[in-house]
């Protein structure tokens, strides 16, 4: 036991000189860094939302380009045969080329 | 269990933890501050797991070990060869408050166990959890590590009076 206060008291002095040792603070900010940000996926679904509401609305109509000709031989006053030409982007009235073999005459 | 009880344990055994990293990285307090960062990260991110929380202080200092002892090794600071052999004996005269350089005489495994035992009041269950070896090696050790410490003093105490 008398030993034992030997290593004792040498340890009561080590603890005493240790007291002034600059102890770091607990790093609490990083680990309340690694917790998950919430704002960060709300900004991005709020920067595509309205992202789309502005493009979406300047977008610019397109004309559509005229891909149908329609060529007619129209009789005028009975005796003069004419052509009459005609542009249009779809074909809404649509005639057999040989329905006119189909005519009675 | 929760990250905030896992704080809690760490905030109350923090000033603990630093001085244990302290001495297991020889007395080097960068590497002691590392040590005890790379331990907090693993505790946080569920790398080391508390399983009873009544022994969180052993759990704790057992980390902080193995930490630093990968630590040492990265940094080619660790002294294998005197795990279990003692010093050579030197001669030169310590300052006998110079602690840490007269604990720094004794092989690690019986440095651990006093330092444990007498420093950190743990009983030699606690160290033989720590350390992972029987009681019966953790008292081998802490008979030895006294006997060693012992003479030691003595011997720094003697010198110092014939110096005088």
């Amino acid at each position: 036991m008398e030993n034992d206060e030997l290593i004792r008291d040498f340890f009561s002095e080590m603890k005493k000189q240790d007291r002034h040792l600059e102890i770091p603070e607990f790093p609490e900010e990083k680990a309340k860094a690694k917790s998950f940000n919430w704002w960060i996926p709300i900004g991005i679904a709020a920067s595509l939302v309205f992202g789309f509401l502005i493009l979406g609305k300047n977008e610019p109509q397109v004309e559509p380009v005229p891909e149908v000709l329609i060529i007619t031989l129209e009789q005028i006053n009975g005796q003069e045969l004419q052509f009459h030409i005609e542009e249009t982007t779809e074909m809404d009235i649509w005639e057999s080329p040989t329905a006119s073999l189909l005519t009675e005459f | 269990m929760k990250r905030n009880e896992l704080e809690h344990i760490l905030k109350e055994y923090h000033r603990d933890a630093y001085l244990w990293a302290r001495q297991c990285c020889g007395f080097d307090e960068d590497l002691a501050k590392d040590v005890l960062q790379i331990c907090y990260l693993k505790i946080l991110e569920g790398k080391a797991r508390l399983q009873e929380i009544e022994k969180s202080k052993s759990w704790l200092f057992s980390v902080i070990r193995f930490t630093a002892i990968d630590e040492l090794r990265k940094n080619n600071k660790n002294q294998p060869l005197l795990e279990e052999f003692d010093r050579q004996e030197t001669y030169e005269e310590l300052d006998s408050t110079d602690y840490q350089e007269i604990i720094s005489q004794l092989p690690i495994r019986q440095r651990e166990v006093i330092l444990m035992v007498f420093y950190h009041q743990m009983t030699l269950e606690q160290c033989a959890n720590i350390l992972e070896v029987s009681i019966g090696t953790a008292r081998t050790h802490y008979d030895r590590g006294k006997k060693k410490l012992r003479e030691l003093i003595l011997k720094n105490q003697t010198l110092e009076q014939n110096g005088k």
